[in-house]
């Protein structure tokens, strides 16, 4: 019903040219993440799809409709800013229904709407409350909530989790993922966050250069990534991304590992000496030096103690080593 | 920084030990080197000649010598009573009514129209604000020729027109009219600028946002960007309404307050029953219903702008 599909769009401001040539479809319902890094695109991106950006070619569709000429008010979308975008002299009830009393909807149905996303947003207590005497999760669900009364197709979110300190976040996270499966819409989110990313996402789109990189679903992303730069950019703490001759690998240029794929051991294998060791409770991140390596990242088990100057031996899973060629892309699985 | 060193209150120390705390810690040092300065110069100009109209303005006095011919509120008896003071108030009245509702409301659109930067906009802007760069005499006296009958630019319509000629500010109902579109010509490109200020500071997503609810551009403004520079507004309100109160210096190249004392303000009127005809006690005495006036629109403004503080 709802799906936003993207045909071949260019966006250059000036003679500088943000996304080259882009298609991305993005199906009916699904929650989808554009994750990339700074200056890559992603909000342009979102605003493309908005319609506050004319894209210099190309088309944009939502259902079945072209919308690329259309006003954003007329497109069926809705969109959270970063900043939450609230007007600080309305109360947060005008702030939800501004867009309701603007289209002159009649009242009852205003008032309805409203108090359905008030509920659904736990805002009913707030409403006659200006955003400056809100708390930032709270404003923020003003802002959804000003998205939800209008009845989208489609949701567009700009890093909507990124002001709010690290509980809020997870808190928001989850309402989030809950709204979602609540009001089935679709809904396209731009974030930094590995963990939203990793969470919320039904399909992951990375974007590097305002080109894409990989689509696909967290998992998908997690474990097969189809170029160095996916394989970087996914996973925290980052996949270790070695040169293949220093593994013993020369047809590989780029051998990568995940740190909870390294072995760590008593008898065989390299020897390595503990640069750094994180220790966070339920893991324990260590930073090893090799002979050929200067930095080998490794997730242990938070109850193996380690110290700074330990001396150990490491090995690489073979069946979860992921290889690259000399342009960065990944080759066929690995030889046993 | 010096709370967490201060004794509990019980045992304050004493003045000497206060003192010394505070001239050495050098804010002494600075409001002694400071302050004088300004509050000697405030003092000279401002508070001393504010008091000696104050004083003259109770005497029958030409300037020359010390006032001596006290003479109670006959001044300000004699100024209630002049017609052509009641004029110069209605006509102070009318420019500050115009100000508000022609000239801001005019500033307010074309600063809408002009005030996202772009090159374009940068060339209107400067055009709209040349007026107000130029001094209000010469000022005056272009538009003195725009109006003239015989050889301005009325000249020329009126022949175009093929109507008789017309001779704006020598006409008794027409000349203010006249003094009223120079003045608010010559000082919209003020409010503008400051509306100017005001709007590149509304944040651009709160206008998407708007847009993206559906809201048409006359819309936004009235919902979202006048609301925002509500402060500006004010402030510029209140510059409207003092100046307002001081027009003269354009006046005088246009009409000098003719025609018969139709075009007077308060401030010609001073000029021209104080001044030239050597009444300076008369004088002083409009100068302090005019700095009355001046202080009640200061307590006002303060009143009701600055008492809710805005968001
Ligand atoms: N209006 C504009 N005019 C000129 N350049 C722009 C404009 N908007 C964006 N850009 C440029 O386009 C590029 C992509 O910007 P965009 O905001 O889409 O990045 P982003 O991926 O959202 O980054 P971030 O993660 O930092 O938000 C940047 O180089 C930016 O400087
Ligand atoms: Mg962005």
């Amino acid at each position: 019903m709802a799906e936003v599909r993207l045909e071949n769009v260019t966006k250059s401001f000036g003679t500088l040219t943000v996304i080259p040539d882009l298609s991305l479809t993005v199906p009916d319902k699904s929650f989808t993440v554009l994750v990339g890094p700074s200056g890559c695109g992603k909000s342009t991106l979102l605003r493309l799809i908005a319609g506050l950006e004319r894209p210099s070619s190309g088309r944009v569709r939502i259902g079945e409709e072209d919308v690329t000429g259309k006003e954003p008010s007329k497109r069926g979308i809705s969109m959270v800013f970063q900043s939450y975008a609230l007007y600080p002299h309305m109360s947060v009830a005008r702030n939800i229904d501004f867009g309701l009393r603007i289209s002159g909807t009649p009242h009852e149905e205003r008032e309805r709407r409203l108090a359905e996303a008030a509920r659904i947003l736990a805002l009913e207590d707030y409403l006659d409350r200006k955003p400056a005497e809100l708390s930032g999760g709270q404003r923020q669900r003003v802002a959804i909530g000003r998205s939800i009364v209008r009845n989208p197709k489609v949701f567009l979110f700009d890093e909507p989790l990124s002001n709010l300190d690290a509980a809020l976040r997870t808190q928001m996270r989850i309402e989030l993922a809950e709204l979602h499966q609540s009001i089935d819409s679709t809904m396209i989110y731009v974030t930094h966050d590995q963990v939203e990313a990793m969470t919320l996402a039904d399909q992951i789109v990375v974007m590097n250069k305002g080109r894409i990189e990989q689509i696909g679903s967290p998992m998908d992303l997690y474990d097969t990534p189809a170029s160095v730069f996916v394989a970087g950019f996914i996973g925290s703490p980052k996949m270790n991304l070695l040169p293949g001759r220093a593994v013993g690998q020369p047809q590989a240029q780029t051998v990568g590992i995940r740190p909870e794929d390294v072995r760590v051991s008593e008898g065989e294998g390299w020897d390595a000496t503990a640069r750094v060791v994180e220790t966070l409770g339920s893991d324990t991140i260590a930073h090893l030096r090799l002979a050929e390596v200067d930095d080998l990242t490794v997730r242990l088990p938070g109850h193996m103690r380690l110290k700074e100057g330990d001396r150990l031996k490491v090995s690489l899973d073979p069946d979860r080593q992921h290889r690259f060629d000399a342009e960065g892309r990944r080759m066929a699985t690995a030889p046993a | 920084m010096t709370d967490t060193t201060m004794p509990p209150p019980e045992d304050r120390p004493a003045w000497g030990e206060r003192f010394r705390r505070v001239a050495t810690n050098g804010r002494l040092t600075a409001v002694l080197i400071l302050l004088p300065p300004a509050l000697i110069l405030f003092t000279l100009f401002v508070i001393l000649p504010l008091g000696e109209s104050g004083w003259y303005a109770f005497y029958d006095w030409n300037g020359y010598g010390t006032p001596e011919d006290f003479v109670g509120l006959r001044n300000f008896e004699q100024m209630a009573g002049h017609s052509v003071f009641a004029t110069a108030v209605g006509n102070t009245v009318k420019i500050i009514v115009v100000s508000l509702l022609v000239q801001m409301p005019l500033a307010l659109f074309l600063a809408l129209l002009v005030y996202r930067k772009t090159p374009t906009n940068a060339a209107f802007r400067l055009i709209f604000f040349v007026p107000y760069i130029m001094a209000e005499v010469a000022a005056g006296l272009i538009w003195s020729f725009v109006f003239d009958g015989n050889y301005g630019v009325t000249a020329s319509i009126a022949t175009t027109l093929g109507i008789e000629r017309f001779f704006v500010l020598a006409d008794r109902d027409l000349a203010f009219y006249a003094v009223m579109t120079v003045i608010v010509w010559k000082y919209f490109g003020f409010h503008m600028m400051i509306y100017i200020a005001a709007l590149q500071g509304v944040p651009e997503d709160h206008i998407e946002a708007a847009r993206i609810e559906g809201a048409s551009r006359p819309q936004i403004v009235r919902h979202v960007q006048i609301p925002h520079i509500r402060p500006a507004i004010a402030v510029s309100a209140f510059f409207a309404i003092i100046g307002a109160l001081q027009v003269f210096d354009l006046i005088i190249p246009l009409t000098n307050g003719g025609p018969s004392n139709q075009t007077q303000t308060i401030v010609t009127y001073l000029y021209e029953f104080g001044l030239t005809r050597l009444r300076i006690g008369f004088g002083s005495a409009v100068g302090v219903v005019l700095f009355v006036a001046a202080v009640l629109v200061a307590v006002f403004y303060q009143r009701i702008f600055m008492r809710k503080g805005t968001p």
